[in-house]
């Protein structure tokens, strides 16, 4: 049953903490020069984010995390992708360390978990592209892994890969850490850093491998897409808000843009587009704590479209009001779409996201 | 189609209305609905009795004036679940317009009188509010009221008035005082239909339907006691009437339920697993919802206390485009067989009514204040461009 209740103290003490953090450290002059420097070389804040609670907040109580609710992580989350945070929040707090705590018994979770959750060990869930998993085989007591995962996003800075693997169809997962592994990283267009992992025939020990982990993995993928979700709703509102804001100060042909019709009815469309990608974010966030786990993802399916929609035409409206500036990479703007861009672009896009939608049906 | 709305007391009384329209609903009303044909006074006046009789046919009403009672998420629920059995949705001229309005501002006497009749579906209203030459700029208009012993003489004319064939009264916005701003100088009077002076033009639309009509004042009395409220506050009675169900103006109920019909046209004609319709209908489904959830988080927050004005003009907007985009979606499955007349030999089912409704619901992006005036509305006073 999907409740729309709006944020409660928890929910805005942690997006806070998004703000402050986001205020103190991602000026845009600031990461700019972060840019040019790869992902091992930027500040590290990692500890700093572990100490906030960030990357135990969606993780239950059980398995050592704050147990927050996914709809309580939205905002703070919104936070930080409108902020262009760099460092792998999502991948590690809403994907990898759910999904283990999901997927182990709570006593191996725990203990798996203590580090990650304290920020000691950067580990990340990897999974090979559609029609193309990682092979598994077995050799005595040892697991032989055998692919390539194209684009795992902080995947130059994780100390273990869970290798979603495949046997005969049934995928499981294995810990695998990162020296056994070829690592090459690239940037993103964004800016953020991400890397190319090969298995040639990596080895590890049968007893580490975690079966019956579908249903786990399955509900890893619907959380990490809330929280993608979520920061494409922080990315839309926020330039949204810096549109509008431009169109009451900018003047041409002595008035305000906004006071022009042409101008004020696509800022209406933009604000319609902005109201509904939070409403779809919500539904989605509260679906997941629901039992039904088809109308889970087909909630989460659903949401993932008409945010990628809203995104885009959010995107090319503010690109457009701004005008030249709106080219430039000197102000946000520039750097909120390639955020937006590559968010949308990371699952397969649209199509993907129909086509799971009606699978889900 | 998904429903959001779907705890175990939202199932029991959605449990409730089926069982209550599988006993009330006239088979031949429900196979008209559900083939999107039109309906005739007799559909609505049947199917009201039943409502009536069950004390649902005002959902938004106090309990106090005949109301059940409803939270606004029993009415969303309701609405869907009407919808969804093939109900006629009934005109809300009296329901849903002049009814709330009286209950807000009219006398007692005038309350006392008029809502019973309302409810039972004795009296037919219908609404004076556009004219010739005022639509979108309503406020223009010029229908006025000369002072005379015990009352008013009103002289001009109303257009777009949807069923006044069926109608014995009409509420009218008429300008009292023509030297003012004018917003400030409209009154709204309760005119009967059958005096002298009033007389109707029908005007035929482009389906052939004569739903709507050109209604003619020349002289006519109003009494002090048929002026709603204050003379001179019909303008900030009219834009209350707008604040009615304002979450409603989504009609989440009535896409859903012309969503059902295309994907069953679809199936039936074997085109629903044509990628490209697919795909269109898969996205209308999950725009739908985003209405959906957009109402329901919109008042989530009402409940929690946050004052929501304008922002549910969204509502309107993405509504209507919504249902017109869906009659769209029917014509590209039907392809020639939207052509034939409807009740010709050369129908082809599920088509009869595809190019009827197509054309019909090109109204819904333009009454109630056009999708234009909503987005401009959203601009001023929820973004604060101008």
């Amino acid at each position: 049953m999907i409740d729309f209740k709006p944020a409660d103290e928890e929910t805005l003490l942690l997006k806070e903490t998004a703000e402050r953090f986001v205020a103190d450290h991602y000026e845009l002059a600031l990461r700019n020069v972060m840019l040019t420097a790869s992902a091992g070389r930027r500040p590290a804040r990692w500890a700093e984010m572990a100490d906030l609670g960030w990357l135990a907040a969606p993780v239950g109580e059980d398995a050592g995390g704050l147990g927050l609710t996914p709809k309580q992580v939205v905002p703070f989350l919104s936070v930080l992708g409108a902020g262009l945070v760099l460092e792998p929040i999502g991948p590690v707090a809403m994907h990898c360390a759910p999904t283990l705590a999901r997927a182990l018994s709570s006593t191996r979770a725990e203990a798996v978990l203590a580090s990650v959750l304290s920020g000691e060990s950067i580990e990340l869930i990897a999974a090979g592209p559609a029609g193309a998993p990682v092979k598994a085989g077995r050799e005595g007591d040892d697991i032989v892994l055998t692919g390539t995962i194209p684009l795992v996003i902080g995947g130059a800075q994780a100390s273990v890969f869970w290798i979603v693997a495949d046997c005969e169809g049934v995928p499981f997962l294995v810990p695998v850490p990162a020296e056994k592994v070829w690592v090459e990283e690239f940037p993103l267009i964004d800016g953020q850093s991400a890397a190319k992992v090969s298995l040639q025939g990596a080895r590890c020990s049968a007893a580490d491998a975690v079966t019956d982990c579908e249903e786990a993995l399955a509900y890893g993928n619907d959380l990490a897409m809330v929280g993608k979700l979520a920061e494409l709703t922080g990315l839309i509102d926020r330039l949204y808000r810096k549109t509008l804001d431009y169109m009451k100060l900018r003047e041409q042909f002595g008035r305000p843009l906004g006071r022009f019709q042409v101008v004020q009815h696509r800022m209406a469309d933009m604000f319609i587009k902005r109201e509904e990608a939070q409403s779809m974010v919500d539904m989605a966030a509260e679906a997941m704590t629901g039992e039904d786990v088809a109308l889970r993802s087909k909630l989460v399916a659903a949401a993932q479209v008409k945010i990628y929609d809203n995104a885009r035409a959010v995107l090319r409206d503010a690109v457009q009001l701004h005008g030249g500036m709106g080219v430039t990479d000197e102000l946000p703007v520039g750097h909120m779409v390639k955020r937006m861009l590559m968010l949308t672009q990371l699952d397969g896009g649209r199509q993907a996201a129909l086509g799971k939608f009606r699978k889900a049906a | 189609m998904t429903d959001l709305l779907n705890s175990a007391e939202d199932q029991a009384f959605r449990q409730e209305i089926r069982d209550f329209v599988s006993a009330e609903l006239h088979p031949e009303t429900r196979a008209k609905v559900s083939r999107g044909a039109p309906m005739t006074r007799d559909d609505f006046a049947r199917w009201q009795e039943s409502l009536h009789a069950k004390g649902w046919v005002a959902p938004a009403w106090p309990k106090e004036h005949g109301g059940p009672g409803w939270t606004a998420r029993e009415r969303i629920v309701a609405d869907e679940e009407l919808f969804r059995l093939h109900t006629p949705p009934l005109p809300g001229f009296g329901l849903k317009m002049i009814g709330p309005i009286l209950i807000q501002f009219g006398s007692p006497e005038q309350q006392q009188r008029f809502l019973p009749r309302i409810l039972s579906g004795e009296d037919w209203w219908c609404q004076g509010f556009s004219e010739p030459g005022a639509g979108s700029d309503l406020a223009s208009l010029k229908t006025k009221a000369e002072r005379t012993e015990g009352g008013w003489l009103v002289s001009g004319s109303k257009t777009w008035t949807t069923y006044a064939q069926y109608a014995n009264w009409i509420f009218c916005l008429v300008r009292t005082d023509p030297e003012v701003k004018k917003q400030e100088g409209i009154s709204m009077m309760l005119i009967d239909m059958s005096l002298p002076g009033v007389s109707r033009r029908p005007i035929r639309l482009m389906d052939g339907t004569e739903e709507v009509n050109e209604i003619f004042l020349d002289q006519v009395f109003v009494p002090d006691d048929l002026v709603v409220g204050e003379i001179n506050k019909g303008w900030t009675y009219a834009k209350a009437l707008l604040e009615h169900e304002r979450f409603g103006i989504g009609g989440i109920g009535r896409s859903k339920h012309l969503l059902q019909r295309v994907r069953e046209a679809a199936q039936s004609t074997g085109r629903a697993d044509d990628p490209e319709i697919a795909n269109a209908l898969d996205t209308l489904e999950i725009d739908v919802m985003a209405i959906e959830a957009t109402t329901l988080r919109l008042l989530a927050a009402v409940e929690a206390g946050v004052k929501i004005g304008a922002e549910t003009s969204l509502l309107k907007i993405r509504g209507t485009e919504i249902q017109q985009a869906l009659t769209e979606l029917m014509l590209d499955i039907a392809g020639p067989a939207a052509l034939p007349t409807r009740d010709s030999v050369g129908v082809q089912e599920p088509f009869e009514n595809a190019m009827y409704q197509f054309l019909n619901w090109r109204k819904l992006s333009i009454y109630g204040g056009s999708n234009e005036i909503q987005r401009s509305i959203l601009a001023t006073q929820v973004l604060g461009l101008k």
